[in-house]
Parts: C-alpha cells; sequence; structure tokens
C-alpha cells in the first residue's frame, strides 16, 4: 500500500528535489515529479489563479494540476526562510494556500511550515512533522533526514563543481566537470531565479543556446554559499531575503572574475525581488565593472525571436569587445 | 563592377542596398513589408536589378531584421546577423567615434550604446507601440496628415504642447483633449514628438549614458519634429545619416563582405525573385508545446523550418538534405 507523493518541477524544486527525494525514499514513500514545463502547463496554471501572481507561481500552479489525479499527495511546503534571520520571496509562503483556494479537489497538500528565521528553529522539526504523516518510528525519520541532508550537500557540491542541476552526466564526484570537448571560446554568467534559468521552456532554452553560440556557462548556484555572502556584503546594507542575497552576490562576484566575460541578468515580469536585484547589479555593473550586462525580463507574452536577437547581439557585443580588449593588450 | 548586398526584412519595412567593393552605397530601396515578407524580398531584388547597371556581380549577401532567416535562406545569405549588430556595424562606418546610437522603426526601437568603437550596451522595445514610429503613423492619420508633411509642421510649432506619452492609449486620449482645446496642429505634433521622445528615453533609454556623437536612425528619424525633439531633450546635436533608413542593410552588407573574405558567395542569383516560394506552417500536436512550425518551401519542396522547441523538425530537415 505504498503512497506517492508529487512534487511539482517549480519554484525551488531545483534546489531541493534531491533531499526530498531522499527523505521520502527512506520512508518507503514514492515520488513523482510533475512532467517538464510545456505551453499546456503553463496555460494551465494561468487560467486557474488571479492575475497578481508572478509568472513562476502561475507556473508552479500549473505543475500542481499537472500532478493532478495521479498522486496521493502533493508536497507544497511553505518556505518562510530558509537561513536566519532572512526571509525568502513572500508569494512562497501564500503560494499553498493560493494552490487551495484556487483548486477544488486537489489530493491532500504537505504544507508545513519551513522556517529556520529564528534562532533555535531547526531543519529537522520540519522533516519530522513531515515525516510523521508517514511513519510512527522516530528513529526512521531521522535516518531519513540524515540521508537526505547528505543528499542536498551532494546536489550542492555537484553544482559548486560546475553542473548544471540535474544535468546528464552528472557523477557525484565533486571533480570538476569535464570540459565537453566544444569550443567555448567565452564565458557568460547568467544570474537569475533557478525555476527561470534552468526551466527549458520559461528560459526559451537560454543556456542551451548560449552553448552552441560557444559560451560557457555559469550560474551563481555554482559558488558556494560563503562566497556569494562574502560579496554580497559589499552592500552597504544586509539584503535580508535570501535569493537576492545570492544572486547580488554572485553578479559581484562574476564582474570581478577575469574570465567572465559578460553577465545576463533574468527577471520575471512583476516580481518586485527581481527588480531591486536587478537595479543593484546595473549600479554595479555601471559604478565598479566594464563588463557588458544584458537585462532579460521574462514574461508569458515574452517572444521567441526577440530574446534570440537579445542573446546573439549580445554574444557579438561580447566577442567584438574581447577582441578590442585583445588588441589593446598588444600595444601596451 | 563587384558589390554587396544587404537586405532588412523588417515587420513593416524591407530593405536593400547594394554596396561597392568599399562599402559605399550604390543603390538602396525601401519597401513596405505589408505582412508578405517573402513577395517584398523578391520585388526589392527585382527592382535592385533593374536599377543596378548590367555588369554588376554580386560577391556576397548579408540579412538582418526579424525575417533575417526568410531573406537569408531565398538568397543564399554567407551571413544572418541580428539587427542590433547590423545597425551598429553601420552606424560606426558612417559617423566614426558614435557613441551612442537612437534607432526608431515603424514596431520596434532601440538603443545602442558604442564606446571605443565597439558596442557597450543595448537595449530594444518590441512591445510598447507608444515607442515606435506606428505610433506616429495612426496619430497624424488621426489629425488627417500625411507623414511625409509631419515633420515639417512640427518644426512651425513655438510652444510645443505637453502630451501625456507613457502609453499609446492615453497619449491619444490626450492629443484629442488637447486638439478639443483648441491648440494648433503644429504644437500638437510637436507635443506629439515630444511625448515619443520622453517615452523612448525613459523607457528604451533607461540607465543609458548617452554621450555625443549621437546618431539617430530608422524610418522615424525622416521627422524633422522627432530630431529636433530628440536635441532639445539631450541638449545636444543629433546627427542623422544620409541613408538613416536602410542602416540595418547597410550593415549587413558590411558583414557580407567580412564573411566572404577569401570565399564564394552562396548567393543564389536575382532570379530567385521569379522562383516559386511560399510560407507555409502548422501548429505541431508532437507535445502540449503546439509549437507554430513555420514552413519555407520551394516549388513545393520543404527547404527550411523553425519555430519547433524541440528540433524536431527542423532537425529532420536538415538530415534530409544531408542525404539527397
Ligand atoms: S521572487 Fe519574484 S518570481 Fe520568485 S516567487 Fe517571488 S515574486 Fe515570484
Ligand atoms: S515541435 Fe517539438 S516541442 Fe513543439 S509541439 Fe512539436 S514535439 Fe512539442
Amino acid at each position: 500500500m505504498s503512497v506517492t507523493v508529487g512534487i511539482p518541477r517549480a519554484l525551488l524544486y531545483y534546489y531541493y528535489y534531491p533531499q526530498w527525494k531522499t527523505f521520502f525514499d527512506h520512508l518507503g514513500v514514492k515520488t513523482l515529479v510533475s512532467r517538464e514545463t510545456t505551453r499546456g502547463i503553463l496555460e494551465k496554471g494561468i487560467k486557474s489563479i488571479v492575475d497578481e501572481a508572478c509568472l513562476p507561481v502561475k507556473l508552479a500552479v500549473g505543475h500542481v494540476l499537472d500532478l493532478y489525479g495521479r498522486v496521493d499527495y502533493i508536497f507544497l511546503p511553505r518556505i518562510v526562510s530558509t537561513a536566519r534571520r532572512e526571509y525568502i520571496c513572500p508569494k512562497f509562503l501564500g503560494f499553498p494556500d493560493m494552490v487551495r483556494n484556487n483548486i477544488d479537489n486537489l489530493p491532500p497538500l504537505i504544507d508545513y511550515d519551513l522556517d529556520l528565521y529564528r534562532k533555535g528553529s531547526s531543519l529537522y522539526n520540519f522533516f519530522y512533522t513531515v515525516g510523521r504523516q508517514f511513519t510512527h518510528n522516530p528513529a526512521r525519520i531521522l535516518t531519513a533526514y540524515k540521508a537526505s541532508m547528505e543528499s542536498l550537500h551532494m546536489h550542492c557540491r555537484d553544482m559548486e563543481a560546475g553542473w548544471l542541476p540535474f544535468e546528464p552526466g552528472v557523477n557525484h564526484n565533486h571533480e570538476q566537470r569535464p570540459h565537453d570537448g566544444n569550443i567555448h571560446d567565452v564565458t557568460i554568467a547568467i544570474i537569475g531565479h533557478p525555476y527561470n534559468i534552468y526551466d527549458r521552456y520559461i528560459s526559451m532554452n537560454m543556456i542551451k543556446r548560449l552553448q552552441d553560440y560557444g559560451a560557457n556557462v555559469v550560474t551563481a548556484d555554482h559558488l558556494p554559499e560563503h562566497v556569494f555572502r562574502r560579496e554580497a556584503e559589499k552592500l552597504p546594507k544586509q539584503l535580508f531575503w535570501t535569493m537576492n542575497q545570492r544572486m547580488v552576490g554572485a553578479a559581484f562576484y562574476y564582474f570581478d572574475r577575469p574570465e567572465v566575460d559578460g553577465l545576463i541578468h533574468v527577471a520575471s515580469f512583476g516580481c518586485g525581488p527581481d527588480s531591486m536585484t536587478g537595479e543593484l547589479i546595473e549600479r554595479f555593473a555601471r559604478k565598479e565593472s566594464r563588463k557588458p550586462l544584458l537585462n532579460l525580463t521574462i514574461d508569458e507574452h515574452t517572444g521567441e525571436a526577440g530574446m534570440v536577437t537579445r542573446l546573439e547581439a549580445f554574444m557579438d557585443m561580447v566577442r567584438w569587445r574581447r577582441q578590442l580588449d585583445d588588441v589593446a593588450a598588444t600595444y601596451y | 563592377m563587384y558589390g554587396y548586398l544587404g537586405i532588412d526584412v523588417g515587420s513593416v519595412s524591407t530593405n536593400l542596398v547594394l554596396t561597392g567593393e568599399d562599402g559605399t552605397i550604390e543603390q538602396s530601396i525601401y519597401l513596405r513589408t505589408q505582412g508578405k515578407p517573402i513577395e517584398m524580398v523578391q520585388q526589392g531584388l527585382k527592382q535592385m536589378q533593374a536599377a543596378l547597371p548590367g555588369k554588376v556581380k554580386v560577391i556576397g549577401v548579408g540579412t538582418t531584421g526579424s525575417g533575417r532567416h526568410l531573406a537569408g535562406v531565398i538568397t543564399g545569405a554567407d551571413i544572418i546577423k541580428n539587427e542590433i549588430t547590423t545597425h551598429a556595424i553601420a552606424a560606426s562606418n558612417v559617423v566614426p567615434g558614435v557613441q551612442t546610437i537612437l534607432e526608431i522603426g515603424g514596431q520596434d526601437s532601440k538603443i545602442i550604446i558604442l564606446r571605443n568603437g565597439v558596442v557597450a550596451d543595448f537595449a530594444m522595445n518590441t512591445v510598447c507601440a507608444a515607442g515606435t514610429g506606428s505610433f506616429l503613423d495612426q496619430q497624424a492619420s488621426r489629425l488627417n496628415i500625411k507623414i511625409e508633411e509631419f515633420g515639417s509642421l512640427a518644426m512651425q510649432s513655438s510652444v510645443p504642447v505637453r502630451i501625456a506619452g507613457r502609453c499609446a492609449v492615453f497619449a491619444e486620449s490626450d492629443m484629442i483633449h488637447k486638439q478639443q482645446m483648441g491648440y494648433n496642429v503644429p504644437d500638437i505634433l510637436a507635443g506629439l514628438c515630444e511625448a515619443l521622445v520622453r517615452n523612448y528615453l525613459n523607457n528604451v533609454g533607461k540607465g543609458k549614458e548617452i554621450l555625443q556623437p549621437v546618431v539617430f536612425q530608422g524610418g522615424v528619424a525622416a521627422n524633422a519634429g522627432m530630431k529636433a525633439a530628440f536635441e532639445r531633450a539631450l541638449g545636444h546635436p543629433v546627427h542623422v545619416p544620409p541613408y538613416f533608413d536602410v542602416m540595418g542593410a547597410l550593415g549587413a552588407a558590411m558583414l557580407a563582405r567580412e564573411a566572404t573574405n577569401r570565399k564564394t558567395t552562396g548567393f543564389r542569383g536575382f532570379d530567385v525573385a521569379d522562383r516559386d516560394f511560399k510560407a507555409g506552417g502548422f501548429a505541431c500536436d508532437g507535445c502540449p508545446n503546439v509549437c507554430e512550425v513555420v514552413e519555407i518551401l520551394e516549388s513545393g519542396q520543404v527547404i527550411a523550418r523553425w519555430g519547433d522547441r524541440c528540433g524536431r523538425w527542423s532537425n529532420a530537415l536538415d538530415r534530409n538534405q544531408k542525404i539527397s
């Protein structure tokens, strides 16, 4: 009588899925991830939710609906805070309620609070509460929890070794990602929410496109936490939004790296945190750096053609500029 | 004589230029696309051929604009380039040392910032109509004024009327209001130019450092009222190059020269103008993405496809072509 828990391929899935899956595995609970984003999934989400929601939240609703009828539970932790004295975007907090209020006949949601804001709060408490739904054996929950933490660390270390989340070929040996043999003469840093940049439909396959144009792509997630936190401290005031810190810190870091030729900031239309991140990054770029920066905003109406034009022009610009620098270098 | 052909297919206009080997323009053609890009490319080629002295041999072709792939397939282009790069190349050749390019076309507008001769930054507006030439077209026709006369009339204004230009819809109602209040037409037109310039600088030009020399190009640069409005807003002169409305095509021709350096061109000849090309398309039902796949057919044979997110259709074609 094994049960299946559905996990939407959206929002923080890109960071925490390995952890969640391992946890449920150890409790003997099956997991099912919603299918990759398609236009159909996005449209379902858009139709079922209020207009004010940002695109990623609408998409997440689409992914919840994709699990409809195929699972016994849906895992939608109410993520309030993932680090002490920091918050995650308030939309995450309201997400489970939004789903519950807008969609009828859903399977039960597992939506306990994940809140590490306060001193003394612990991630274990969250997993313990979740685990209690499926077993009464605390030892089993503890083992599952420990294994899940191990998976999370593995996932982070894979990314730090240069892999993209769930990239085929990832081997968990934490050596630097081997070179794929193609010629990548430039390196581009993409700064944006994981659910925007790693979702192939939403990002219109931006990463793959850039790779095809001959770019190495790096993201905020390739950096260990202490690096982007240290970089974000360059700001006069600490940002209390975790994801903004990560993105701003990573942008600052990559602006300083000689091997990075340009940065792309990807924002969701109507996302408050993103417009602030974008502003901070842009100011920094103007004051402290000569590196090209491209701001891309994604919404439901973003045309693929416009995006391709911008990416191509950006790559031309990066190469053209570098050529100039090379020429300058031989003269001085 | 040898020459390079540049073709810019946008949603509003289709432009062709032919340059000599040194990059100077020998011939330029400006057509309205009218939603028929294939026909217009063909018509442009015909007109070009007719206008050229007999002995011109095309030794390179470049295409640009939103229809660049289409034009590239039809003509056998040596290079297919986005419109930011081609505009920048053309402007920096025509006005050496240019640091800012303001470009306003019919359906879109962009700003390109150059430093030390290379693109340092750019932005595009493809959504908001209030920042483009079609907005001026619409308002001119509402006032019963030919778009050609717009600029000279606007220049007669002494006190431009302030018109809200944040969004095309508001601007329109505000303009009607001002008209009813009895303002004269030149002042309203000059006010429209200022509204458009303000809108452009706030949206497209947001946060960009506009340094001299400034080049103003694209179809709207024909409008002297717009040039004057930019100069007033920026407080320094703005250059409109002689071929302001075909700069994309010019840049494409210049790139074609680079691309064919020590190579022969893929140009399929002017007689492609008489061949039978059709654009078709279908909605793929392979998965819930329901991509709208575009097909270009030559004499009933599919020669190119795009629009499929997964590559299912465009890749299939490559394989067929390799086999045949
Ligand atoms: S950070 Fe932005 S995109 Fe993400 S959930 Fe919040 S509002 Fe939406
Ligand atoms: S072209 Fe590919 S991605 Fe698009 S609908 Fe067909 S199968 Fe799906």
